[in-house]
């Protein structure tokens, strides 16, 4: 699984680098993302793009998004 | 906490918040030309400065609210307007004719024209009330901005109630206590709806775009129950006309602005990146704006005798705070929104980047101009002359905004174009 740290990144630095992160991804592989606050403007392109997510807020205030092609 | 899916379309069409940004402008230079007609700027009574005020409140201040909200809403809560495209033009329209029906009912003394702008800035209101308690309802976050921008929009409600009560009262001649209705109206609408609005986004746009910590708990938690405590208290006590309740409660409210300002600036300073740009500095000039405005304010209360002070803490709220932080977040959210769009829908060769929309070298030039004004703005009230510098400021103001906005249209038309083809 790739992991992306997107924390503290001003915009659009995290989306982009999802994007083109997603862009290399093999299609059965997950990109884990690691991200300062909850991207909700990503859902819309990640939906539109064919992809699932999985949204966890972490203890430290951060959210870890799980990224995978649906099924 | 986990979260599979949310609605499929989260952003509205960038056309949306444009449309609002693009009209905005030409309000502050309409502002500029009906405060020509006064006589003298240090008395806000006069029909021509009531005009020029909403102008500005309405016109300028209100529409790039009424877009900001479209865009920030689904970015900050995770759940867009209903319907934002008919939501957009049912309220945009009315509110371009409401306000001018407004302002020409106040300079030519028009009960019609009153008449006329309370139906349409009533419908406009009305539509965007409605529309964003459905999206706070509907919001997958529950989040201290949710609570920040529900109570704005409460204080919005009764503020637009009061304003329409009032131009009604003018129109028909009515029996009303105009100045406590006036003086309610006014702090519903600046220390409710714009005040109120700003905290709550700021909790998200600054940590966001200017890379600092985030707002501190307690902070982010009591602020804007606090505020809006104070406006209740402050309208409970002109109600039943308790003076020392007045004095408290616009005393909390003062006391929680500064305390808004003086972490703003604190979290500024602990910015992760030290770059300065002129945004940033938009948002220092707003945050110092509303120190000086509580000091007019504290002074008002402490010497009643001052009045003038009241009336500068008014303008200095307006122009200062409200003004500079509008500007700076206009120069952060346009060329963001000119990037997503473009962007969107994956990877594309081409694309500028943000810094690439609007020219820097322009923000600094309109950073520059609007110290001047504000600073002609304060001035003012002691030296005529000075108002004819406010007039030109304002003026000049709305055309460079009005450059800035056009530009970051004609970058989008235009890269879409070239993507389109290629």
């Amino acid at each position: 699984m790739s992991e992306l740290d997107a924390r503290g990144l001003p915009p659009p630095e995290p989306f982009e680098k999802i994007m083109h992160a997603l862009s290399s991804l093999p299609p059965d592989a997950a990109l884990r993302v690691l991200i300062h606050r909850e991207p909700y403007p990503l859902y819309a392109e990640l939906q539109g793009m064919g992809y699932a997510w999985q949204t966890s807020a972490l203890p430290d205030g951060h959210f870890a998004i799980l990224i995978e092609r649906a099924k | 906490m986990s979260t599979a899916s949310l609605s499929t379309e989260q952003a509205p069409p960038i056309s949306v918040p444009l449309r609002f940004f693009a009209v905005a402008p030409l309000f502050l230079i309409l502002a500029a030309l009906t405060g020509l007609m006064s006589d003298r700027l240090a008395d806000a009574h006069t029909p021509a400065l009531l005009a020029a005020t909403h102008c500005i409140t309405l016109g300028f201040i209100g529409m790039i609210m009424f877009g900001a909200m479209q865009q920030i809403l689904p970015v900050v809560i995770g759940s867009p307007m209903p319907s934002s495209r008919l939501v957009a033009w049912s309220s945009l329209l009315p509110l371009i004719f409401g306000t001018l029906t407004l302002s020409g009912g106040f300079l030519l003394s028009n009960a019609d024209l009153l008449h006329l702008a309370s139906i349409l800035l009533g419908l406009a209101f009305l539509i965007f009330i409605v529309a964003s308690l459905v999206s706070l309802a509907r919001a997958a976050a529950r989040n201290a901005t949710a609570t920040a921008i529900l109570l704005s929009v409460l204080a919005l409600t009764a503020a637009v109630t009061l304003g329409i009560v009032l131009a009604q009262g003018y129109a028909g001649g009515w029996q009303l206590d105009y100045p406590k209705l006036a003086a309610a109206h006014i702090s519903l609408a600046l220390g409710g709806w714009v005040m109120l609005l700003i905290v709550g986004v700021s909790y998200q746009v600054v940590p966001m775009f200017q890379l600092t910590p985030s707002y501190p708990e307690w902070l982010s938690a009591g602020l804007a129950p606090a505020l809006f405590a104070a406006l209740l208290l402050n309208l409970a006590s002109s109600y039943f006309d308790v003076l020392p309740l007045g004095f408290f409660a616009e005393g909390l409210f003062w006391l929680c602005a500064v305390c808004f300002a003086l972490v703003t600036l604190k979290l500024q300073f602990q910015r992760r990146r030290r770059v300065t740009d002129a945004t940033l500095n938009f948002f220092r000039l707003g945050m110092i704006s509303l120190l000086c405005a509580a000091s007019c304010a504290a002074t008002a209360l402490l010497a009643p005798a001052h009045e003038y002070f009241r009336q500068l803490s008014i303008v200095i709220f307006i122009l200062g705070f409200a003004l500079s932080v509008i500007h700076g977040m206009l120069y952060k959210i346009i060329p963001f929104l000119v990037w997503f769009h473009l962007f969107r829908g994956g990877v594309k060769k081409g694309v500028p980047n943000m810094k690439e929309v609007i020219p820097e070298p322009w923000m600094w030039r309109h950073l520059w101009l609007h110290i001047v004004t504000l600073l002609a703005a304060m001035l003012a009230f002691f030296w005529d002359a000075a108002a004819w510098l406010l007039i030109l400021g304002l003026s000049l103001q709305g055309v460079l905004l009005s450059f800035a906005i056009l530009t970051g249209i004609q970058v989008y038309r235009r890269t879409r174009q070239r993507l389109e083809k290629v």
